[in-house]
């Protein structure tokens, strides 16, 4: 019984710091451009495929692909989503949720076009590759390194937003856009500030989870989905509630998984999150600004 | 017919309404006065079922209607104008009363083309009929105040809370305005309880006026008296103005 | 009984106290008649094509899916990203129904019914309790995880592969007949659902939805019953698709989750309520043919189909104008109709 518990809290723990990274970027843009990133998924099929296609086809090494990855991934949200989408469709917004749907769905087939699954994508970026033993629980190092890759960004991303000038312009463009533009912020250019800095923290996820999580085109819908309800479940946009979400989540992910049986974790999520709803409507944090 | 009794409303720390009473009886034009943010709108969405009360109880012809759904309030008699127009914008005028007309009480066997009939005449007793097909957004002033009365009188009310009717109008059109409510009170025998600030009309068109400062009913009785009143004159101008 | 009467541009039926009217519309391209009789007189020309036959009854059961979707969203005043819950629903009800009690397609329909009911009001509190841009996204998330729970309980749903072998609505000897019937059967269910919408929107329920999508206090301090509105605007249209669920299963008389969950079919219905236009519900009958034909032609071109498909898509948003649409409202003799605007963020 007890082992079960340690488990959980494991798991717990190491999930949560995972979908921290996953969930940062997502409420970043929630809560400053105001706009649901349907799309948000695109950033994992890219940032491992990318990945891939510079080391297979390019034949750079591990290093130089990663970091050509990220500068393709920033011209991708700024050029395809901020200027092709959500710059056109501000005022529609059911075509810019559909438009960035269908970016997503595209991406994710071009990326099963050319490299199914069957074509062992993998990203070797193991950086211990060994396992450790916590009190009759076995782990991966990889694991470790990855939630306390996790904590390290979101604790640098949050003294960032607190502690410097642009972190404090950035909180108040998220908070009332006219006074910000009053006070004469440089709106537009907070705005790709934003959309870059949301892909930063997935694409380091994805670089460092690849190996345990493994690889596929359609990874980026249930890890959409994740994102998502743990958006829902902190507050829309809200960074402080998708940190205390995110593990949230991963504490019921884990306990699910252990208790009963691991396919429910989805469902078990959004029964609690459509539960948590119902008492408080604007999920644990509401409020919609950044901090 | 309309019997308010104690009623308080607080939002957080501030309160709005502190134990206010008074009553309406059918028939007469009350008029709710006070200076800014004594809390008249407040009682009136407290009325119409907007905020439900912290105490207190409000009764209407006898049925109990403190904290009643507002178009169960509706569909008993109480309509209201509102500070603010509040057109439905995309809408042209005839579709904005003619929601009214199918709302307001129960008709079942109403057909569209009848209810557009119905809303042509209330369009025509304000004076709007040549501008049924405008966009409710197109309209000025005047007659988006008079679209509201149009909308208003509509649900056939029996009480009828006008918030600033005069508010925005020149003299010309005020005077249209209080026409209009002045035959509407007469030809569909309502009864009217009117939050205003033009003194005017307070002296001309009302019965009976409730002060109301900082959320508490200070003084009750015919216009001319109340506003003779120095403590009133103190609440509205300050204490300096008081002695005369 | 019924009276009617023709009056120069309409024809007028009064029943009792009540009275409606159509207007006719003289414009050959715009008069729905004219339209309808085409697609009623379509198989005569491809009765010998069966798969172009399957294309066509594709077709009216996307624009069977698009239109009560297209009320839903007039209706609650929010969009809805996951109408294929309801499809996955009713269709999965009636092929578990037929293949292990043996019921028959009567029987499964009545079930179906039932069953979207149940559901459907059990979900219908998201509409109030949900706030706006929160209620989309549940929409979103739900049939994704219906399509887990028939990953979960691979052995009753048959996960990827699905049910087979339904028994069919009616088989006629020749194989050509079927094809025919199935197109006949799933266009008039399409225009079936058209006018229960057309209807439901020139209604009384539709001018106070219309108000409630407006400014809801006001319209609710006009007597309107918000609350029982919007439970009906959200029930109606998903029974509407479970039903459109049930035709599938006893027509294609296959019947995967996968095929129908996931987010690939949702955009194809969701482009084909957005290329309609603003008048959204007759629209939506020419939206679904284009994209049934896109759809098909794309076939042929093998497994890259499914990268070009979404450009494509994207490309008839981004091209197509939408104000009137492909095919605006009819009545162009009464200009200020009301055309509702979509609102996804609002409370």
């Amino acid at each position: 019984m007890s082992d079960t518990l340690l488990q959980i809290v494991i798991y717990a723990l190491i999930w949560g710091s995972i979908y921290l990274l996953i969930s940062l970027g997502f409420s970043l843009i929630c809560g400053v451009l105001r706009i649901f990133h349907l799309g948000y998924g695109v950033v994992f099929v890219l940032a491992a495929y990318l990945t891939w296609a510079f080391m297979e086809e390019a034949h750079l090494g591990l290093v130089p692909s990663i970091a050509l990855m990220i500068v393709v991934q920033c011209a991708f949200a700024l050029i395809v989503f901020y200027k092709g989408v959500f710059q056109r469709y501000l005022e529609e917004e059911e075509i810019l949720l559909t438009v960035s749907i269908l970016v997503f769905l595209a991406v994710a087939h071009l990326a099963n076009y050319l490299y199914p699954v069957t074509a062992g994508v993998s990203i070797p970026s193991t950086i211990i590759d060994d396992v450790v033993t916590i009190g009759g629980v076995t782990l991966a190092w990889q694991m470790i390194i990855a939630a306390l890759a996790g904590i390290l960004v979101t604790a640098v991303y949050v003294v960032w937003f607190m502690k410097t000038r642009i972190g404090l312009i950035i909180r108040a463009v998220s908070q009332n856009l006219p006074a910000a533009l009053l006070m004469g912020a440089n709106v537009n250019r907070m705005y790709y500030l934003a959309m870059i800095l949301s892909v930063i923290p997935p694409t380091i996820c994805l670089v460092v989870i690849a190996p345990f999580w493994g690889v596929d085109p359609f990874m980026g819908a249930p890890l959409l989905m994740t994102a998502m309800l743990i958006s829902i479940l902190g507050g829309l946009g809200n960074l402080k509630g998708s940190i205390v979400a995110s593990y949230l989540i991963g504490f019921i992910h884990a306990s699910v998984s252990f208790i009963f049986v691991p396919r429910f974790m989805g469902f078990a999520a959004l029964i609690v999150t459509l539960i948590v709803m119902i008492y408080r409507r604007g999920g644990i944090f509401a409020g919609e600004t950044l901090w | 017919m309309l019997e308010i009794s104690s009623v308080s409303k607080n939002f957080g720390g501030l309160t709005a309404v502190s134990d206010v009473s008074f009553s309406v009886k059918e028939g007469e034009v009350v008029g709710l006065i006070g200076p800014n943010g004594a809390g008249k709108t407040t009682m009136l969405n407290l009325i119409c079922g907007i905020y439900k009360p912290d105490r207190g109880a409000i009764r209407f012809d006898g049925t109990d209607i403190t904290g009643m759904a507002s178009n169960k309030i509706c569909k008993l008699g109480i309509s209201r104008t509102y500070q603010i127009p509040q057109p439905f914008e995309s809408m042209t005028a005839l579709a904005g009363v003619l929601v009214g007309v199918l709302n307001g009480k129960k008709r079942s066997h109403m057909s569209l083309p009848d209810a557009a009939l119905e809303a042509s005449y209330y369009l025509e007793f304000v004076g709007l009929f040549s501008k049924r097909d405008t966009l409710a957004r197109d309209l000025n002033l005047y007659e988006l105040r008079m679209l509201e009365l149009a909308r208003a009188l509509a649900t056939t009310p029996k009480l009828l809370l006008l918030d600033e009717v005069m508010a925005g109008l020149n003299p010309t059109e005020a005077a249209r305005a209080l026409d209009m409510i002045w035959s509407a009170q007469d030809q569909f025998a309502i009864t009217i309880l009117w939050i205003e600030h033009v003194m005017k009309i307070i002296m001309n068109a009302t019965q009976r006026v409730v002060v109301l400062q900082y959320g508490k009913k200070i003084a009750e009785g015919p216009p001319r008296e109340v506003t003779s009143d120095p403590k009133i004159i103190e609440a509205y101008l300050g204490a300096r103005y008081a002695q005369h | 009984m019924v009276n009617f009467e023709l009056r120069r541009d309409r024809i007028v039926a009064r029943w009792r106290d009540k009275k409606t009217e159509w207007v006719i519309e003289p414009r050959y391209w715009r008069n729905p008649t004219v339209g309808i009789g085409l697609l009623f007189i379509l198989p005569v020309f491809v009765y010998s094509y069966p798969h172009i036959l399957t294309m066509i009854t594709t077709a009216n059961l996307y624009a069977a899916i698009a239109i009560p979707l297209a009320l839903q969203m007039l209706g609650t005043g929010r969009v809805n990203f996951g109408p294929q819950l309801y499809l996955g629903v009713g269709g999965y009800t009636a092929a578990l129904l037929n293949l292990h009690f043996g019921w028959n397609p009567a029987m499964t329909l009545l079930a179906t019914v039932v069953v979207c009911t149940v559901i459907a009001l059990l979900l219908s509190p998201t509409t109030w309790i949900a706030k706006g841009l929160y209620f989309s996204l549940i929409t979103l998330i739900l049939p994704l995880t219906f399509l887990d729970v028939t990953y979960i309980w691979g052995d009753l749903f048959r996960g990827e592969v699905g049910l087979v072998g339904m028994s069919p609505l009616l088989s006629f000897e020749k194989v050509t007949w079927n094809y025919v019937a199935y197109y006949y059967l799933s266009l008039i269910l399409m225009l079936l659902y058209l006018l229960f919408c057309d209807r439901t929107v020139r209604s009384r329920i539709g001018i106070s939805m219309a108000a409630v999508n407006e400014n809801e206090n006001v319209a609710r301090m006009m007597g309107v019953r918000v609350d029982a509105y919007k439970v009906f605007f959200y029930v109606a249209p998903s029974i509407l698709t479970g039903i459109v669920g049930w035709f599938i299963v006893h027509t294609f008389r296959t019947f995967a989750g996968v095929t129908y969950l996931p987010l690939e079919f949702m955009t194809k219905i969701l482009i084909i309520v957005i290329v309609g236009g603003r008048a959204f519900l007759y629209g939506a009958i020419p939206g679904a043919y284009l994209i049934s034909i896109v759809e098909d032609s794309l076939r042929g071109l093998g497994p890259v189909n499914y990268f070009v498909f979404p450009l494509v898509l994207i490309a008839l948003i981004v091209f197509l104008p939408r104000g009137e649409g492909l095919w605006g409202l009819y009545k162009k003799r009464r200009p200020r109709d009301y055309f509702p605007k979509l609102h996804v963020r609002r409370e």
